[in-house]
């Protein structure tokens, strides 16, 4: 069945109005500041209702909607962050920089993973996505999102010095 | 699930979304529909290379031999030309469509002539049908489901072309068909004709052996410079999204009006779909 632009519209509205909590949580994740996290939300939706055509697939509206979210975030951390390069920033940031004997809080030591690690945590463990859907949220391709995955696993144990697989 | 995550997931969920969430989002959603009517108006008043088109690039290798021959023409003067060769509209409650479609002509080869004024015929034909099938089947659900007639948003085409480069040599245009409201709406059809040969000019043909090298390191490099505008973001594998590593085989091209290749990219392909269709320059090496 296809879908008008109108169904898709109010597809999509429902879905924001029903989820903007856990948009605005997901946001504000990564922000950290209110305005900064209302910012994020309410341009992903400008830009969703924009490009709401481009939607093919109506089952796939959630995982669409993360993709501009994230993109959205994204854009931001970066943004916040333009003292250092972006890579950086973001992919090389040192899995661990404790003292010797600190150890991390869980939820501290997912903050210091880098973007695509954290979404990938935060997105499993925390809004009970499968992995599939992750796939689809970021724009990788499943075994992208499980090595994502183990890798910043891997290093949250070495930051919490816990035992901390999921599956435990 | 273990205890540290339990408490992990926990101060997650205790982000408590401020009092103004549902009113910054009411607002976000009309700033969106505006947005939308704005970007459907415009796409319906310009015919150009927007979001969510599909382009045609066809380069036509003319040789000054019989460019002689045609120099009558008085548009591109002593050279094959590219003129309109069809052009309509159509306007009712379920369609506008805007067509101006280009011939080639005075190439001296009729069968190149044949073939290319038939191909971006049939391509132009087959977005169309394809793009009025699906707004006759959006307009019976929405009719279905109590949509108001008058509400209706019909589906919009326009398909245009702008002659890119015209020089003794060669000879490029770009037709562009902006669709509205299909589904295939963001497709490139790269098509390069030799006029001597009548077969297709590729990029190797202009760049030679090593042009997959020389345009990968050109488009790299115009990719870094970009980057420095924190405006512009190109896909580099952080956001789980892989970013630019090479040019396809049949990467579309034009020849712009230095008569340098400038290959395209579709919107999402190398970055996210606000940059648009990404179009680079690839200028002579060792000059």
């Amino acid at each position: 069945m296809k879908y008008d632009f109108q169904q898709k519209r109010q597809l999509l509205v429902d879905h924001i109005l029903n989820h903007q909590a856990d948009f605005y949580r997901l946001a504000f994740s990564y922000v950290k500041n209110q305005d900064a996290a209302m910012d994020v939300v309410q341009e992903a939706i400008v830009k969703a209702l924009d490009k709401v055509d481009t939607l093919r697939e109506p089952a796939y509206l959630k995982t669409w909607f993360y993709r501009i979210l994230l993109n959205e975030a994204m854009n931001h951390f970066r943004r916040t962050r333009d003292l250092i390069p972006f890579d950086e920033a973001l992919n090389d940031r040192p899995a661990v920089t404790l003292d010797p004997g600190e150890r991390l809080d869980l939820y501290d030591a997912i903050e210091r993973l880098s973007f695509p690690e954290q979404t990938v945590v935060k997105l499993r463990f925390f809004e009970d996505m499968k992995l599939e859907e992750i796939a689809r949220a970021t724009g990788a391709n499943l075994n992208t999102v499980k090595s994502r995955l183990y890798k910043a696993l891997k290093k949250l144990k070495s930051m919490t010095g816990e035992e901390i697989d999921h599956a435990s | 699930m273990h205890p540290e995550w339990e408490n992990a997931k926990q101060r997650y969920h205790s982000i408590q979304p401020p009092e103004g969430l549902s009113a910054g989002v009411e607002e976000a959603v009309r700033r969106g529909d505006q947005a939308r009517r704005r970007h459907t108006a415009f796409r319906r008043s310009l015919t150009t290379a927007l979001a969510g088109c599909a382009c045609f690039i066809l380069l036509v290798n003319a040789s000054p031999t019989f460019a002689q021959a045609v120099s009558g023409v008085p548009v591109l003067g002593p050279l094959a030309r590219v003129f309109t060769a069809r052009e309509y509209a159509l306007e009712d409650e379920e369609h506008q469509i805007k067509v101006r479609l280009p011939g080639l002509a005075d190439t001296g080869n009729e069968a190149l002539e044949e073939r290319v004024n038939h191909e971006i015929d049939t391509r132009v034909q087959a977005l169309v049908d394809e793009a009025e099938q699906w707004a006759q089947e959006g307009r019976d659900a929405y009719l279905a489901t109590g949509g108001d007639p008058a509400d209706y948003t019909p589906v919009m085409i326009d398909a245009d072309y702008v002659v890119e480069h015209q020089s003794e040599r060669y000879l490029s245009f770009v037709v562009t068909v902006t669709q509205t409201r299909a589904t295939a709406s963001q497709q490139f059809f790269p098509y390069t004709v030799d006029l001597e040969t009548g077969e297709d000019v590729t990029l190797q043909d202009l760049l030679g052996e090593d042009w997959k090298e020389t345009v990968n390191a050109s488009v790299k490099e115009q990719i870094a410079q970009r980057s420095q505008d924190p405006d512009n973001f190109y896909w580099d594998g952080s956001n789980g999204i892989e970013g630019f590593t090479s040019v396809r085989d049949d990467q579309p091209f034009y020849l712009n009006a230095d008569g340098n290749p400038v290959v395209m990219f579709e919107e999402y392909e190398i970055a996210p779909g606000y940059m648009g269709i990404q179009e680079f320059e690839i200028l002579p090496q060792g000059e």
